[in-house]
């Protein structure tokens, strides 16, 4: 693996707690890592199984979907779905030869960016060591054309 | 692609130094200009300046602008800034989107090479999006302006009271055959002293007299529809076979030959089945106890100017509504017989069967006396179906200690000899009315604290109170004439209004409300509020004050209101696609999701002013039909697209 | 009648009572005046790091509140203002307010924080820093606070070199990307005449250095903190980042909170102050998920978890968070210079023995004070300094048009400030609607 690798990592955020938090992290000059895209949603639980899955096809190396913590959410319960998509999502990824790690679901409240960069540092140290995730799709794909075959 | 000919502009705002001295914003607008679709692309010091906004207005006039990209700062800020510009120029403000470089970019990182491409990055995600934004308009709604209280307790009154006040068309209905609820039981209010009767008293006279009051007692909400500004409710309403015509002469009990006990007098003494509530009880007239009537017509005989009618049958009336009310008040705990002695003799009785003994009005006529004999030791025991108990709610019922304490005062007042006991757990006056606590101390109450439930022991003419007193750790023994169980709050009914009104309830058993903290007086329904005890335990004070609240919500939803707006970012349906699995309707947490039919398909739909819009029906449609305005599949698929550099 | 402003309102103090007011009257189309002493709303509850029963961030429930403020056209926000006067006159009351100069043009400042960075009077030249209670220490222009709104600078004349020497520094005005600074910024009076006043100051806390209250060691031991302080140790916002160290930097074995100072005591407040046993609670949990592995006791009187959702959070506390509980009071706080640590002298009333326990901090759960403004003793509604008020409406003063909401009537915990907020907006609206068109609004 290069030492000049750096995992490109999709965050989808809440609206209310953890787009807040990674905005705290801002206003307080906080470093967080730069390998990190956030993408906002409403609630966590909007975010639908298929654009993890996309975003691990077009070469995402991490996803992390953060929410409010348990009991917190805005619109009362939304993050245990995300809780409940994110389990059997991570369950999948392992049959598809991905590494479930590279999926993360994390409760991140407004007042946390110190929660928000140690979790997004954490996550980038750790696709670090996982490597790229390219190489590993290719070879499913691959896997898979056979098993069509 | 929303449309073959997309024209985009792209505004990079330096903020001073804040963006422009980390991220190198002449690339990311040279950058953002080279993406098809975009038309322009420009920098400035502060895009949300006068001057910064009017280059955006400019370029939508003159370059007709279908889309705007904004990068700046959060969207907590000034999203709302821009969107208004957006409008303000004639474009749909919801074709523009906001791309956070400075709390998540500038500020946060410290490699300008870096910076610039996460910039460039986020910028090009965000063209994707607006790509496949549509423009969208407001929910607009008609609102009627008139609103249903549900219960007439303090709570449902005070409410009641303002909204009518204020000019708009009230309903006000109560389950009981009056109006006034658990207070009007009350002989003395802690810690202002009025008859809960006479606290009630000029708030209903004042009610029944507006012209845009209605009031209907005997009944109950048992359907719902619709949402917020245009409730379609439907009332049972239970015949009282009594008309107005009732001249309260009192020749009807006098001829009936049924005798219940009398809940109003706590069941100290009985009353006819036909038979006048209480002193000055509003509507003015007798009431007949349907259960325990045998419809034998005496009274029917009886009555003077024919105002009994027992032929009457329920009645179902539909009211169409803006905002509801829900103040249903609580239930008093009913210890189980043998709970505490109660039931095995006279002499162990509830805080609200003190009420009224202490009650001129009540059957004593005030004087404090037990089988014709003045109860010279009494033992109060507190928390009973709050925390001790059989049946508890494992929550403080909040007022009862201040009560005891104001209790124990007037006894003292009218037979200073007693020696009063007061068994606890925590004393919890709270605020000011710690001093009723002091008071009592000052005054000679004894406090016996427990960890353990105390026990009570009757054998016949005598009264053992058994308890550890946990603060010298003995056991004690106190022989009374008199055992006090102060009762608490239990939810009233709570069962059937969570499920008529599609609420639901916290651990204790109360109706749950939309935030504890800071939206106390709302229910998470929109345009369904929450006043009182059917809360949680209040005062009669806090139940004033919260029923005032619940119509201030009211209020500022439909007073002089002719419609109402809300956003459009909500869930909505492609009937098309829908295969009617339902799978959304059990996802909604608001209730927004009802089922339709298409001819003879089955497809789910979307009330858009129940929908508080976070799209997890949107996350769980299996087949792509339920979509979320704003954060639509195609629109964040566009953004997850881009994120790997495809760009579209 | 759509979009006419019904009236005019004063809403006196922006903590959560008074935003609550604030923002019901402006959705029932009032024009607001939300005046506000300090230079950014939010009061107390913005301090606070997590909220009772719920855990709530304070801040997470609390900012959309406060940006709603900021959005909503019909409020007109006063900050750094007092009321110094109101004067009944007819139906109208006439307000005199006294603006304290920010020194920074708030249309042209963003927020962006740059004169902050280059600030020259910071640390020794600085002063404490209020939001954390002096725990740390600001600059002589600063933000209050990161949430704060509005989000525009402010100059604190009393330690600003320029503002002081009238002359040197003024660093702030060249970096100032926005030509915001602007010291040549005077105090302003302003008169308003409005049609009622919602009065929702707040409450002070009793000073813990009181000469009743000096057995408790504050002010002497280093580690004896107030509960407010203690608060801002356990934020992530606050003066440690959100660690739970001592001021030497290390981490707490044992914490040790005290109950009732000042409160529920003869010499000092009679009465109880509500909110504490709770948040002591609350704080208790806190410092046991900041550090599991804390000893944390509360020496209490009674607890009262009278609330909604206070009893369950009471039992979890002491069966899942393993918090002791100890019904007593404290004889006194002495220190053992040799372990650095401080021993805490109570009575365990339910062993009915003298007991010593070492420990590393105290928290002191302060009793609060009601803070009336002196225009309210003036128009003659308080009595025993406390605010009187019509028995039956616990917000409604004898002179019409005049209501006192939150801390200021009596101790009040936020869901009780929350509603009496939005009740006095429906006061406001009784009031007026009814003074103004009785029979115009009697429409059926």
């Amino acid at each position: 693996m290069s030492s000049e690798y750096e995992p490109k990592v999709l965050m989808f955020t809440c609206n209310w707690c953890s787009y807040a938090a990674a905005d705290l992290a801002g206003t307080s000059r906080m470093k967080t890592p730069h390998n990190i895209r956030i993408v906002r949603v409403m609630c966590s639980g909007r975010v639908d199984p298929q654009f993890i899955m996309e975003a691990f096809a077009q070469g995402a190396d991490g996803v992390i979907v953060s929410g409010c913590h348990p009991g917190d959410c805005h619109y009362m319960e939304g993050n245990y779905k995300a809780l409940r998509r994110m389990l059997l999502l991570r369950k999948l990824l392992e049959q598809l030869g991905i590494e479930p790690e590279r999926l993360r679901l994390e409760w991140i409240s407004a007042s946390e960016a110190r929660k928000f960069v140690e979790i997004t540092t954490d996550t980038v140290e750790k696709l670090r060591k996982l490597g790229p995730l390219k190489p590993r799709l290719d070879y499913v794909r691959k896997i898979m054309e056979e098993v069509v075959k | 692609m929303r449309d073959k000919d997309v024209r985009i502009g792209v505004y990079i705002c330096h903020c001073g130094t804040n963006i422009a001295g980390i991220v190198d914003v002449e690339e990311v607008a040279r950058y953002a200009s080279s993406i098809p679709g975009v038309v322009v692309a420009r920098h400035y010091t502060f895009m949300c300046s006068e001057t910064g906004q009017n280059m955006i207005k400019d370029d939508i006039k003159n370059l007709k602008l279908n889309g705007v990209v904004v990068a700046a700062c959060s969207p907590a800020l000034h999203e709302v800034t821009f969107k208004n510009a957006v409008k303000e120029a004639g474009l749909n403000p919801y074709l523009f989107e906001m791309v956070n470089i400075r709390e998540h970019c500038s500020w946060t990182h410290t490699d300008r090479r870096l910076a610039t491409e996460k910039a460039k990055d986020l910028v090009r995600m965000a063209i994707a999006k607006v790509k496949e934004l549509e423009p969208l308009e407001e929910v607009k709604a008609e609102v009627v302006n008139s609103v249903l209280v549900v219960g007439s307790g303090v709570a449902g009154l005070s409410a009641a009271l303002t909204l009518a006040r204020a000019g708009l068309t009230v309903y006000i209905i109560d389950k009981r055959p009056v109006l006034g609820g658990f207070v009007t039981r009350l002989v003395n209010i802690a810690p202002i002293g009025i008859r809960g009767r006479e606290f009630v008293k000029p708030m209903i006279d004042e009610l029944v007299e507006m012209p845009n009051v209605k009031v209907l007692t005997n009944a109950e909400v048992i359907s719902v529809e619709g949402g917020v500004g245009n409730f379609k409710v439907r009332i049972r309403q239970r015949p009282t076979y009594i008309s107005d015509l009732c001249t309260l002469c009192g020749y009807c009990e006098k001829a009936c030959p049924i005798e219940v006990p009398n809940e109003y007098e706590g069941k100290l003494t009985m009353r006819k089945a036909i038979y006048l509530p209480f002193k000055e009880a509003y509507p003015p007239k007798y009431v007949i106890d349907e259960n325990a009537c045998t419809k034998c017509g005496k009274c029917i005989d009886a009555c003077p100017v024919k105002a009994i009618d027992l032929s009457v049958k329920e009645r179902y009336i539909d009211l169409n509504v803006g905002a509801i009310i829900i103040a249903v008040g609580h239930e008093p705990y009913e210890p189980d017989k043998g709970e505490f002695g109660y039931g095995l003799t006279r002499r162990v009785i509830t805080s609200l069967q003190l009420e009224r003994l202490l009650d001129e009005e009540g059957p004593t006529g005030g004087r404090f006396i037990i089988d014709g004999k003045v109860p010279k030791t009494i033992v109060f025991i507190s928390c009973v179906g709050s925390l001790i108990g059989n049946k508890t709610t494992n929550a403080c019922s909040r007022r009862c200690c201040s009560t005891i304490t104001y209790d124990t005062l007037k006894i003292l007042s009218k037979n200073p000899d007693s020696h009063i006991y007061i068994l606890y757990r925590d004393i919890r006056t709270y605020g000011f009315e710690e001093e009723l606590y002091w008071k009592a101390l000052e005054n000679g109450v004894v406090f016996v604290k427990f960890e353990e439930p105390p026990k009570v022991e009757v054998m016949g003419d005598k009264i053992m109170v058994y308890v550890r007193e946990a603060t010298i750790n003995k056991n004690i023994v106190i022989p009374a004439d008199l055992v006090v169980l102060f009762v608490g709050m239990t939810p009233s009914n709570a069962g059937e209004i969570v499920r008529i009104f599609k609420l639901s309830r916290t651990a204790d058993g109360f109706i749950r409300e939309a935030h504890l903290k800071l939206r106390p007086a709302e229910t998470p329904t929109e345009g369904i509020f929450l006043a009182g005890a059917a809360a949680g335990p209040k005062g009669v004070m806090e139940s004033v004050i919260h029923g005032a609240a619940a119509a201030s919500k009211a209020l500022a939803l439909l007073l002089n209101k002719k419609y109402i707006l809300r956003e459009p970012l909500v869930a909505k349906v492609d009937e098309e696609l829908c295969s009617g699995c339902l799978i959304c309707v059990g996802m909604c947490p608001f209730n927004a999701i009802s089922v339709k039919y298409v001819g003879e398909r089955r497809v789910a739909t979307v009330n858009p002013l129940l929908c508080m819009g976070c799209g997890t029906c949107a996350a769980a449609c299996p087949s792509g039909a339920m979509e979320h305005n704003g954060f639509k599949d195609k629109q964040i698929l566009a953004q997850v697209r881009a994120f790997a550099g495809v760009v579209v | 009648m759509e979009g006419a402003k019904l009236g005019e309102v004063a809403v006196v103090g922006g903590g959560i009572a008074g935003i609550q007011a604030a923002l019901d009257l402006a959705d029932t189309e009032f024009k607001v005046y939300l005046i506000e002493r300090s230079p950014s709303i939010g009061g107390r509850m913005a301090q606070l790091d997590k909220t009772f029963p719920t855990l709530d961030c304070a801040s997470c429930i609390l900012t959309p509140k406060m940006a709603e403020v900021l959005r909503k056209d019909n409020i007109e926000l006063l900050t750094l203002a007092e009321v110094v006067d109101v004067i009944k006159n007819g139906n109208k009351f006439k307000l005199t307010i006294k603006q304290r100069p920010r020194y920074v043009d708030t249309n042209k400042c963003t927020g962006c924080g740059t004169c902050v960075e280059k600030c020259t009077a910071r640390g020794k030249l600085g002063a404490p820093d209020e939001f954390n209670e002096g725990l740390s220490t600001r600059t002589a222009v600063y933000i209050p606070f990161p949430q704060a709104v509005p989000k525009k600078a402010v100059i604190d004349p009393n330690i600003c070199l320029r503002l002081r020497y009238k002359r040197g520094c003024g660093i702030c005005e060249k970096v100032c990307p926005a030509n915001a600074i602007n010291f040549n910024d005077t105090e302003r009076i302003l008169n308003l005449t409005v049609d009622a006043v919602i009065v929702a100051t707040g409450y002070k806390f009793i000073d813990p250095r009181l000469p009743e209250l000096s057995i408790y060691g504050y002010g002497k031991y280093p580690e004896v903190y107030t509960n407010i302080e203690f608060e801002r140790i356990l934020d992530a916002r606050g003066p440690t980042g959100g660690a739970l160290i001592k001021k030497d930097g290390s981490h707490p074995e044992r914490i040790v909170f005290i109950q009732c100072v000042g409160s529920r005591h003869y010499k000092i407040n009679p009465y109880c102050s509500a909110y504490c046993c709770m948040a002591s609670i609350k704080q208790a949990i806190l410092a046991k998920e900041h550090e599991p592995k804390v000893d944390v006791t509360i020496l209490y009187m009674d607890i009262r978890a009278y609330g909604k959702g206070f009893q369950d959070f009471y039992n979890r506390a002491e069966n899942e968070y393993g918090i002791r509980f100890i019904k007593g009071r404290t004889a006194g706080i002495t220190e053992d210079p040799s372990k650095k640590k401080l021993i805490v002298k109570y009575e365990d009333v339910m062993r009915g023995t003298i007991e010593t326990m070492e420990t590393d901090m105290v928290v002191l759960a302060l009793g609060i004070v009601p803070n009336i403004p002196s225009f309210l003793n003036r128009l003659g509604v308080v009595r025993n300094g406390r605010v009187i008020t019509r028995p039956g409406d616990p917000i409604s003063t004898y002179v019409d048009g005049i209501f006192v909401i939150g801390a200021t009537l009596n101790p009040t915990d936020i869901p009780d400030a929350v509603l009496q907020g939005s009740a006095a907006a429906a006061r406001v609206t009784e009031h007026v609607l009814r003074r103004k068109t009785p029979f115009e609004v009697m429409r059926s």
